[in-house]
C-alpha cells in the first residue's frame, strides 16, 4: 500500500528499499531470473546447487507451511466442535417420540362395545364398529391448499382482490358437497406441522402427532415400523395398490400389489406432469369393473399441484391448468365408482403465498378433505353445515381424525397409537341424528387414545397416579364421559350427551398432547449449548493472541535491526534457523490431546454407565468427552496465554461497535419481533458501520485520501440501501412488507424486467472490479483477461440461462420446452465449470497481478534500480498480495451469481460492490487488523443472506435450484447447489475475509498469516455467537407458540449458516491465502519471519 | 492521511487533526448561565406536553411544534452562545486565523443565517435516515419533520457558535470538535435518533411505536443528556477512534 498511497517517502521505507538493493546485489543473476519468471509465469528450475538465499527462501517456506498446517488444523478442530455442540443440542431439542410397538387387533377392542351388532369383532362385519364400506379409494392432491376448493368472488368488501389462478379451479368438490350433501363432504383438514409430505404421510397413517425429529429425513424415507392404517388393512386381508409419488414405496415397502402398483419419483419438482399423467393413465383401468377385483383399497398420490406450487407459486396459469386436469380426474372417478367404495381425495398440507411449504404457517397447514360414495350415507348434525366453510378456520377436522374415521369406515380397528376423533360428517347418518353411531365411534375411538396414554405413561416411567386429575383435565373428562354412558334406557338425548362428553375428551387429551408431547432431553441440550460456548470462547482467545502477536512484530526499528542480521548471515553463507509459532501449534495440539483423553474417559464412562443406564450410547459419551475435552484444554491453554497481559474488553471503538452489533443481534433473537425483521435491523448496522466509516474518513488528513474514503464510504451505505429493495417478505412480515423477489408475492418466478438485471451486471460488474484493480495499479497479470472476459463472459452465460428457465416458466414457446432445458443446464454446468474448474487452477498457477517495466530514468517508490543501473518499475507492487487474492473472490462470485435468480444475483452484485468498497475503506482507515473489518463481512452475508429471496423459514428455501446445473437429483452435487443458492451471500463474504488482511499489501508485509488467522476468526465469532444466541434462545423458550414458527427455524439457518461459514473458512481463504502467498513470495521472495 | 509508520502500518500520531480548537466558552452573563439550565428542562417539558398530541398524529403536532421549538432555540442561542465570529473574543488564545472585529448587533442577522443554513440540512437529514432504513415511498413528511426537529435542535447551535468555518465544520463532522455542550448535544441528539429505532420493530402493539416518534423521542432524550453530559463531564475531551 506504501507506493502508490503515500506519494512523500517515508522513512523507514528508505531501509527496505536500501534492503531489497543489498538483497538485489548479493542475488546478482538469480535476482534476474526471478523477474523474468514474472513473465513466464512459472520459473524454470536451474539444476545448480543452491544458494543460501534459496535455502533461506525453502526454510521460511517450510515454517510458512508448517504455521499454516497447525492453523489449518485449529479450525478444523472448531469446526468439529461446533459439529459436536449442535448434535448435542438438536439431539434434545428436536422432539423425538417414543414409538410403542404395540398393534391393535380386531379381537380386542380398547373397552367393551356399547353396542354390539352382528359379527362384532371381526374384519367381515367391522371389528370395533360396523363397517360401512368394502373398499376405497384415496386419492391425494399433494398440497390442496383448502381455498383451492370453495368458490371466490369478487365482492367488494370482504373479497376486494380479484380472483387468482388458483381460485375456482377445482370446483367439483364444493359443488357435489352443496347439491349431493349424502353423497359428499368438503372441510378444512389441518396439518400438523412441520408440513412435509413425509412427516405428513407418517401422521396421516399413523393417526399420530409428527415430530420434528423426522423433518430431516423428507428425501430418504424410511419405513414406518409403528402400527399403522396400512398395517391394519394388510392384516384384514385386503390388497393395497398405489400409483403415484414414490415416498409411499419407501414408507410402506412390500405393502403393495406388486403388479399394477405405479410408482414415481417425487422430489424433481420441475417436472409437472410425470407423476399425474402416471396416476391418470393407470386409476381408470383399475377402477373400471373388470380392474376392480385386483385390490381393496387403492392409494393414489398426485404430485403436479405441489410441484407447480414450488416452481411457479400459486398464482400462475400453470396451477390453474394443474387443478382443472384434477377436476377432471375427480369427475371421471366419480363416473367409475361402484356403490361399495368410498372416495376420499385431501391435500396433505398446503403451501404458502409463494406456493412452498414445511413450516406452520396458516397457508401451509390449511389443506382440504372431501370425502364421496354413492351410498348417500353422510350427513350434517346443523342443516348449515351442509355449505362447505368458507375459510379453512370455520369447522376444520385436524389430519389425524383421518385414521380412525377410515378404520371405522373400513371395520378394521384403529392403530394403536391413534388420538384422533372419527369425524362428525361420515358417521352422522343421513338426517344427522345418528347420535347412536356417533357416540359408538367416537366412544371406541377415545377409549383407544386412553389406552394408548396408558400405555405411552408406562412407556415413559410416568405413574398414573401422580397425574394431574383436576377438572378438565383429560382424565377427569374420561371419568365424566364414561359415567355419562349410564346403564338407563339410552335416548338420542342420552346418546347425544355421550358423543360430546368423549369428544371433549378427544378434544382436550389432543391438545395435552401437543402441549407436552415428546420431551425435551434438557441435559442434552444443556451440554451441546456448553461445548457451543467453549467454541465461542476459544475462538475469541484464538483471534485476540493471534492479532497480539503480529501487533507484538510491528516494530520498525526490531525489523531493521532483524534484516541487517538475515543480510549478514547471508553474506556469511550461513542459513538463519527460525523458531515455529506456537498460536495455533499450542491451540492444535491442546485439541488434540485433549479430545483423545475425553474421547477415552467419555467411553470408559459410558461403559461403566452401561450397567446401570441403558440409554447410554459408548459414541455419544465419546464424542461429548472428546467435545468438552479437547474445548477445556485449548480454553485453559489460550488463557494461560492470555491473563497475563490482556484486557479482555475491546480498545478501540471499532473493536466496541463488533461487539455492539453481534451482541445486540444476539438479545434480539430472544424476541420474535426482532427475529422477523433481522433484514432492516441488518440494513441499520451495515449503514451505522458506513456512516462511523465516513466520519472517520474526514478525519484523514491527506485531501485525496479523505475524499475517497468519504466517497466510499457513502457508496457503501447507499448500495446496500439499494440491496435492499430485493425483499422476500415472510408470512410474518405481512402486512408491513412487499415482496419484490419475484413477479408478484403469489409466485416464485422473475418478472420480465428482473430479467435483465443478469445483463447490467455482466456489463458494469467486471468493470466496477476493474476500477478497484486499477487504483492501485494492479489490473496487470491475468486479471483483465479473467476479470474483463471470463468473469464476464460467465455473467452472460447466467444471463442467458436465466432467460430460457424464464422462456421455460412462462411458456414462452410451448414447442420448445424440453429443448430450452437441455439447452440451459450445460450453460450452467459451463459456468461452474470455468468458476470452479479452471478458476482454481488459474487461481494455483497464476502470478501476482503485477508487471515491470525497465526505465532509464527514476520514478515513483514502487521502483527498485537494480544491479545494471536501469530502474525497474513494479506496477501493482504495493498491492501485490490483495489484487491476486481478489481473483479467487471473483471466482467465488461467478459461481454464486449462477445460482442466485435475478434479483438475488442484482443482489449478490451490489454485495460485492460493498466488499471492495469495505477493502478500501478498512485500508484508508488503517483498520486492516481490527475485528470491524471480518464482522462487517459477516453483516454483509447475513443481510444478503436475505436480499437473495432468503428468510430463516424451511420454506424459503430454493429447492428448485438443485436443477440448475442438474437435469436430475444426484448427490452430493443437489444439496451443495442449493447450500450454494441459500447461503450464497455468506459463501461470497467468507471468501473475501482475507482480502481485509490482504488488500493494498506489499510483498514483504510480515505475519500476514497470523491477521488472516485472525480475520477468520473473529468472522467466524460473528456466527459463532449468533448460532450460541439463537440456539439458547430456542432451548429457552421452548415451550413458546412461536417455536417452531421463529425461534426453532432461526436456529436451524444459524447451525446451518455457520457450518456452511466454517467448511468455506477452511476451504477458501486459508487454502487461498496459501497458494496466493506461496505464489507472491515465488516471485518476491518470503518476507522476514 | 495520518502520517504512518510504511512497515507497521499504523499509526504514530494518534490524532491527526490540529488541536488548536477549543471548546465553546458560553457568553460570561449570569443569565447565560441560568438559561443553559432551564433550555433542557423547557425542552423536556415541551416535548412531554405534546407526546400525546404527537403520538395521536405526528405530522401536524412535529409541524406546528417547530415555530416554538425555533423560538426556544433560538432564545437559547442569543442567551447563552457566542455567535459565530464573536468567539474570538470570548477564547483566552485568539485564533490566528479567526475574525477579531465584533459587531455588537451581530446576533439576529446570525439568528437568521444559522436557521436558514440549519434548514439545509433536512435533506441531508432525512437522506440519511432513509439510508438507515426509513420508508422511502410513504411517510415522506414525517421523516422530513423529525429531520427539521433535528436540524433545529442538534444543528442549529452549531451553525449559530461555528458559522461557516470549513476547518471548523471538518472536525465537527468527523465528531473530532472538543466536546462542549453544543458538540455534546449535537452528538447526544444522533445517538438518540439511532437508539430511538430500536423499538419500532416489537410486536406490542403501541401506538406510540408508529413512525417517527420513537426518532424524535430519542432525539430529545439523546439532545437533553449529550449537553449535559457534553458541557459538564466531558467538557473538553475529544472522541478518539482508536
Amino acid at each position: 500500500m506504501v507506493a502508490t498511497k503515500i506519494p512523500k517517502p517515508a522513512p523507514g521505507d528508505s531501509t527496505s528499499i536500501a534492503a531489497q538493493y543489498a538483497r538485489a546485489k548479493a542475488r546478482k543473476d538469480a535476482e534476474d531470473t526471478k523477474v523474468d519468471s514474472i513473465f513466464k509465469s512459472q520459473g524454470y528450475e536451474k539444476p545448480k546447487p543452491k544458494n543460501p538465499v534459496e535455502k533461506l527462501n525453502d526454510r521460511k517456506r517450510e515454517r510458512f507451511d508448517r504455521e499454516w498446517s497447525w492453523t489449518v488444523g485449529f479450525f478444523f478442530w472448531l469446526l468439529s466442535l461446533h459439529a459436536a455442540g449442535i448434535y448435542f443440542f438438536t439431539k434434545g431439542f428436536l422432539l423425538t417420540r417414543l414409538v410403542l410397538d404395540e398393534k391393535s387387533s380386531c379381537e380386542n377392542p380398547p373397552i367393551a362395545l356399547s353396542t354390539t351388532f352382528k359379527g362384532a369383532g371381526t374384519h367381515k362385519a367391522g371389528c370395533w364398529h360396523p363397517k360401512t364400506f368394502d373398499r376405497a379409494v384415496v386419492i391425494i392432491i399433494d398440497a390442496l391448499r383448502y381455498d383451492f376448493t370453495v368458490p371466490y368472488k369478487q365482492d367488494g368488501a370482504l373479497n376486494s382482490e380479484p380472483a387468482q389462478a388458483f381460485h375456482n379451479a377445482l370446483p367439483f368438490m364444493y359443488e357435489t358437497a352443496i347439491k349431493q350433501p349424502h353423497n359428499a363432504f368438503l372441510l378444512p383438514f389441518i396439518a400438523d406441522p412441520p408440513t412435509t409430505t413425509l412427516q405428513r404421510l407418517k401422521g396421516l397413517t399413523t393417526g399420530t402427532l409428527p415430530t420434528f425429529i423426522d423433518a430431516g429425513s423428507n428425501f430418504a424415507g424410511t419405513a414406518i415400523e409403528e402400527d399403522n392404517m396400512l398395517m391394519q388393512l394388510r392384516d384384514a386381508g385386503k390388497r393395497i395398490v398405489h400409483l403415484g409419488d414414490d415416498t409411499w414405496t419407501a414408507l410402506f415397502p412390500g405393502y403393495f400389489e406388486a403388479n399394477i402398483s405405479r410408482a414415481y419419483d417425487s422430489f424433481n419438482v420441475h417436472d409437472l406432469h410425470t407423476v399425474d399423467t402416471g396416476v391418470i393413465e393407470h386409476i381408470f383401468p383399475l377402477l373400471a369393473p373388470e380392474g376392480r377385483d385386483s385390490w381393496d383399497v387403492m392409494i393414489a398420490h398426485c404430485l403436479g399441484v405441489d410441484h407447480a406450487g414450488h416452481r411457479y407459486g400459486p398464482n400462475h396459469f400453470a396451477m390453474t391448468a394443474k387443478l382443472q386436469q384434477m377436476d377432471v380426474m375427480l369427475r371421471d372417478v366419480v363416473k367409475a365408482l361402484d356403490k361399495n367404495t368410498l372416495l376420499v381425495v385431501m391435500g396433505d398440507h398446503g403451501m404458502d403465498p409463494k406456493g412452498d411449504h414445511g413450516g406452520e404457517s396458516d397457508d401451509e397447514v390449511q389443506a382440504a378433505l372431501w370425502m364421496y360414495s354413492n351410498k348417500g350415507i353422510f350427513g350434517r348434525t346443523d342443516p348449515a353445515f351442509v355449505t362447505p366453510p368458507t375459510t379453512a378456520k370455520i369447522r376444520p377436522v385436524d389430519q389425524i381424525d383421518l385414521v380412525p374415521t377410515l378404520s371405522l369406515l373400513l371395520g378394521v380397528p384403529i392403530p394403536f397409537n391413534s388420538i384422533g376423533k372419527p369425524i362428525e360428517e361420515a358417521f352422522a347418518g343421513k338426517e344427522g341424528n345418528a347420535w347412536e353411531n356417533l357416540a359408538g365411534a367416537v366412544r371406541v375411538a377415545a377409549a383407544g387414545t386412553q389406552r394408548y396414554q396408558s400405555a405411552y405413561y408406562v412407556a415413559r416411567g410416568i405413574n398414573e397416579s401422580t397425574i394431574n386429575t383436576s377438572e378438565g383435565t383429560p382424565h377427569a373428562l374420561w371419568v365424566a364421559a364414561g359415567n355419562s354412558v349410564g346403564s338407563g334406557v339410552r335416548t338420542d338425548q342420552v346418546w347425544k350427551d355421550i358423543y360430546y362428553s368423549y369428544l371433549s375428551f378427544q378434544v382436550e387429551t389432543l391438545r395435552l398432547f401437543r402441549d407436552l408431547w415428546a420431551r425435551f432431553d434438557v441435559t442434552s441440550m444443556a451440554l451441546g449449548i456448553a461445548i457451543l460456548i467453549m467454541g465461542v470462547m476459544c475462538l475469541l482467545l484464538y483471534a485476540n493472541e493471534m492479532a497480539e502477536e503480529s501487533l507484538a512484530r510491528e516494530d520498525p526499528e526490531l525489523e531493521k535491526k532483524e534484516r541487517e542480521l538475515e543480510l549478514d548471515s547471508i553474506l556469511k553463507g550461513e542459513v538463519p534457523v527460525y523458531e515455529d509459532d506456537q498460536v495455533s501449534r499450542s491451540a492444535a495440539m491442546a485439541a488434540l490431546m485433549g479430545s483423545l483423553s475425553g474421547a477415552i474417559a467419555g467411553a470408559g464412562s459410558a461403559s461403566i454407565l452401561w450397567a446401570y443406564i441403558e440409554e447410554a450410547s459408548m459414541l455419544d459419551m465419546a464424542i461429548a468427552g472428546a467435545a468438552t475435552g479437547s474445548g477445556l484444554a485449548v480454553l485453559l491453554s489460550k488463557l494461560r496465554a492470555a491473563l497475563p497481559f490482556s484486557n479482555p474488553l475491546p480498545t478501540s471503538v471499532w473493536s466496541w461497535m463488533a461487539l455492539v452489533f453481534v451482541i445486540s443481534q444476539s438479545i434480539g433473537f430472544a424476541s420474535n419481533s426482532f427475529t422477523i425483521w433481522e433484514d432492516s435491523q441488518l440494513l441499520f448496522f451495515i449503514s451505522t458501520f458506513g456512516l462511523a466509516a465516513a466520519i472517520s474518513s474526514v478525519r484523514i488528513e491527506g485531501k485525496a485520501e479523505r475524499a475517497l474514503g468519504t466517497y466510499h464510504s457513502i457508496a457503501f451505505v447507499a448500495l446496500g440501501w439499494l440491496a435492499s429493495f430485493s425483499k422476500l417478505c415472510r408470512e410474518e412480515q405481512m402486512p408491513y412488507c412487499r415482496s419484490t423477489y419475484y413477479a408478484s408475492a403469489t409466485s416464485s418466478t422473475s418478472a420480465p424486467w428482473q430479467l435483465l438485471i443478469p445483463f447490467l451486471i455482466a456489463v458494469g460488474l467486471p468493470s466496477i472490479v476493474k476500477s478497484y484493480f486499477a487504483s492501485s495499479r494492479s489490473y496487470e497479470g491475468f486479471a483483465p483477461v479473467w476479470i474483463g472476459w471470463v468473469f464476464r463472459s460467465g455473467i452472460v452465460l447466467s444471463a442467458i440461462f436465466w432467460i430460457l428457465d424464464a422462456a421455460d416458466d412462462g411458456d414462452w414457446f410451448p414447442r420448445l420446452n424440453g429443448l430450452l432445458k437441455t439447452i440451459r443446464v450445460p450453460i450452467a454446468q459451463l459456468v461452474f465449470a470455468v468458476a470452479i474448474g479452471a478458476g482454481s487452477t488459474v487461481f494455483t498457477y497464476a502470478p501476482p497481478c503485477v508487471s515491470i517495466s525497465q526505465t532509464a530514468r527514476a520514478t515513483s517508490n514502487s521502483s527498485m534500480i537494480d544491479s545494471k543501473g536501469t530502474t525497474v518499475t513494479i506496477l501493482g507492487y504495493a498491492n501485490a498480495h490483495g489484487s491476486r487474492y481478489l481473483l479467487l473472490v471473483v471466482n467465488v462470485l461467478l459461481a454464486v451469481l449462477m445460482v442466485q435468480k435475478p434479483m438475488g444475483g442484482g443482489a449478490i452484485a451490489l454485495m460485492s460492490w460493498q466488499i471492495l468498497s469495505l477493502l478500501e475503506i478498512l485500508d484508508l482507515n488503517e483498520l486492516t487488523a481490527s475485528p470491524i473489518g471480518p464482522a462487517v463481512l459477516a453483516l454483509l452475508g447475513s443481510f444478503h443472506f436475505f436480499k437473495t429471496g432468503h428468510q430463516a423459514t424451511l420454506s424459503s428455501i430454493q429447492w428448485e435450484s438443485a436443477f440448475i446445473a442438474l437435469y436430475n437429483v444426484k448427490y452430493p452435487w443437489s444439496p451443495l447447489l442449493i447450500a450454494l443458492n441459500t447461503y450464497g451471500a455468506q459463501i461470497l463474504a467468507a471468501a473475501a475475509v482475507p482480502a481485509v488482511v490482504l488488500w493494498k499489501q506489499q510483498p514483504k508485509k510480515r505475519g500476514l498469516l497470523k491477521n488472516v488467522a485472525a480475520a477468520i476468526a473473529w468472522h467466524l465469532a460473528y456466527y459463532a455467537v449468533i448460532e450460541l444466541a439463537t440456539t439458547m434462545w430456542a432451548g429457552h423458550l421452548r415451550r413458546h407458540l412461536m417455536l417452531y414458527r421463529i425461534f426453532s427455524p432461526k436456529f436451524m439457518t444459524a447451525s446451518m449458516a455457520l457450518f456452511v461459514v466454517d467448511i468455506i473458512g477452511i476451504f477458501v481463504p486459508l487454502i487461498g491465502f496459501r497458494l496466493n502467498n506461496l505464489s507472491v513470495a515465488e516471485v518476491f521472495g518470503w518476507p522476514l519471519s | 492521511m495520518p502520517l504512518i509508520d510504511p512497515i507497521t502500518m499504523s499509526s504514530t500520531a494518534p490524532s491527526p487533526i490540529i488541536k488548536s480548537s477549543h471548546p465553546i466558552e458560553l457568553l460570561p452573563t449570569d443569565l447565560a448561565r441560568l438559561f443553559t439550565h432551564t433550555h433542557p428542562a423547557i425542552l423536556l417539558a415541551a416535548f412531554t406536553l405534546s407526546f400525546p398530541a404527537l403520538v395521536v398524529n405526528p405530522v401536524s403536532t412535529l409541524l406546528n411544534s417547530l415555530p416554538p421549538l425555533a423560538i426556544i432555540q433560538a432564545s437559547y442561542a442569543v442567551i447563552c452562545l457566542p455567535a459565530t465570529g464573536t468567539a474570538a473574543k470570548l477564547d483566552k488564545k485568539p485564533k490566528p486565523g479567526a475574525k477579531k472585529e465584533i459587531v455588537p448587533s451581530r446576533a439576529p442577522v446570525t439568528i437568521f443565517y444559522a436557521l436558514l443554513l440549519s434548514l439545509l440540512s433536512i435533506p441531508l437529514l432525512t437522506t440519511t435516515q432513509i439510508l438507515f432504513g426509513a420508508p422511502l415511498t410513504t411517510h415522506l413528511p414525517h421523516t422530513l419533520l423529525s429531520s427539521a426537529h433535528i436540524a433545529l435542535l442538534a444543528i442549529f447551535p452549531l451553525v449559530y457558535v461555528h458559522g461557516s468555518d470549513g476547518k471548523k465544520w471538518r472536525e465537527v463532522l468527523s465528531l473530532y470538535s472538543p466536546v462542549d455542550e453544543v458538540f455534546g448535544a449535537a452528538v447526544g441528539a444522533m445517538l438518540g435518533a439511532w437508539l430511538g429505532a430500536v423499538p419500532i420493530p416489537l410486536d406490542w402493539d403501541r401506538e406510540w411505536q408508529k413512525w417517527p416518534v420513537t426518532i424524535v423521542a430519542g432525539v430529545y432524550a439523546g439532545y437533553v443528556a449529550g449537553k449535559i453530559v457534553g458541557g459538564l463531564v466531558l467538557r473538553g475531551k475529544r472522541i478518539e477512534f482508536d
